[in-house]
């Protein structure tokens, strides 16, 4: 290994920084932000699909199909696309698209994959959460394990599947090699990965074993 | 004549044949004698460490030259006629060396000269790295390793940052951390609010720290 010239810069890394958060369950705002980019994703794709049925019908049939929300139909086929989304993706690998972008994944509360049988339940008791005036999600700010409603009902816990320290490690290696850094990471955010790691101190469990498959940024 | 006269001349005729008789009894004798005792028996009866607690180390050590006597000596020669198990086996090492003035005895010391000396090359062949390396805990060591002054510092760095897909991935951890700061700047207000103190986040479940354990 070369030593890079020019780096007197005296160097003193954040202690807590290196430590990882994998495994460890996740807070509110990361749930309700995945929450969000999934009802964005899914309202989306279906929106295309209605698109898509139209153009089908149009062609077909020289008519056009207008859909609005009064349409019963429209809301039993969206309700049930929800369904399908929230249940496929929990029970493939515990994961949305939502849950992929911002490091989440559903597991059993003892650490296991989640079944397909696990994750309908939990798709169908997912609502109680918010029909009790979103009381249900009050197990994620004052729970031991972060739990709402729903994941207690379900057995399930929801745990941060990225690595902090890795991340952390690649932004140094961004700083460390100019020219390779991605565009929102200037030399004037060196905390944002993960300050409430630099601030909060030692985590209990740094040395935890990615859960399965989980590895790569979207895991 | 002198009675004793007659006397003295007879002794001076007798004394050489007597002593010479009496140097051969007498060597013969010795021979006997050393024959006769087992000076590894006497040896091991003695107590090492007690003789060595009544010398005063200081004193000769002081009087010697000592690189004159290393310049002298050949050490690899030494070194292989000595039983040097069987040695330290019998002597209580740390007393003695805690009497010494190791550093008083260092400075008079001309390493290079010793290194010199030495066939590193045979003294390595001799060892068993396995062993060592066995004896060694690697993690321990790992842990000691600054990482990120190791990541930040060297061209380690760069080389991770052409093998990572850099733009989606410092996207993807940018978004991420943000997240997990404002989940911790919840939690920690949460628990100022239950008065209670903040660790950081709860987990892992059982079977992954389990794992982690393993």
């Amino acid at each position: 290994m070369i030593a890079r010239a020019g780096g007197a810069t005296p160097f003193k890394p954040p202690a807590a920084a290196r430590e990882s958060i994998q495994g460890h369950y996740a807070g509110f705002a990361s749930r309700f932000a995945a929450f969000v980019a999934d009802v964005v994703v899914l309202t989306g794709i279906f929106l295309l699909g209605l698109a898509a049925f139209n153009f089908a019908v149009r062609i077909l049939t020289r008519e056009s199909v207008h859909f609005d929300r009064s349409n019963i139909g429209v809301l039993i086929a969206y309700f049930a696309w929800v369904f399908i989304y929230f249940a496929l993706f929990w029970g493939l690998n515990g994961r949305t698209a939502g849950g992929a972008l911002f490091g989440l994944q559903v597991l059993t509360d003892d650490g296991d994959d989640v079944s397909g049988r696990r994750a309908i339940v939990r798709t169908v008791v997912f609502p109680l959460s918010f029909l009790i005036l979103g009381l249900g999600f009050l197990g994620i700010l004052l729970g031991d394990r972060r739990r709402a409603l729903h994941d207690v009902i379900a057995a399930t816990v929801v745990v941060y599947s990225w690595d902090a320290r890795a991340a952390r490690l690649r932004y140094l290696s961004y700083s460390s090699s100019p020219g390779t850094r991605p565009p929102g990471l200037t030399p004037h955010q060196p905390a944002h990965l993960s300050p409430q790691v630099e601030e909060g101190g030692q985590f209990p469990g740094d040395d935890m074993v990615p859960p399965r498959g989980q590895s790569g940024p979207s895991g | 004549m002198d009675p004793l006269a007659r006397l003295r001349a007879v002794r001076g005729r007798l004394a050489p044949q007597m002593e010479a008789t009496a140097q051969v009894i007498a060597e013969r004798v010795i021979t006997l004698v050393i024959d006769a005792v087992d000076l590894n028996a006497i040896l091991a009866r003695i107590d090492l460490n007690a003789v060595l607690r009544q010398v005063n180390i200081e004193e000769p050590i002081d009087r010697i030259q000592i690189n004159e006597v290393l310049a002298r000596v050949d050490l690899n020669a030494a070194l292989e006629q000595v039983d040097l198990n069987a040695v330290l086996r019998r002597v209580d090492i740390e007393e003695p060396i805690d009497r010494v003035d190791l550093n008083g005895l260092l400075d008079r010391v001309d390493v290079n000269q010793i290194v010199q000396q030495i066939d590193l090359n045979e003294v390595i062949v001799k060892v068993d790295l396995d062993a060592v390396l066995n004896r060694i805990d690697m993690n321990a060591i790992a842990q000691r390793i600054d990482v990120e002054a190791l990541v930040e510092h060297t061209d380690l760095g760069a080389v991770i940052a052409r093998s990572s897909s850099g733009i989606a991935s410092g996207l993807f951890d940018a978004i991420r951390s943000r997240t997990v700061g404002v989940d911790e700047a919840i939690a920690r207000w949460v628990a100022r609010l239950r008065r209670r103190p903040y660790t950081g986040p709860p987990g892992p479940p059982a079977k992954l720290r389990a794992a982690a354990g393993s």
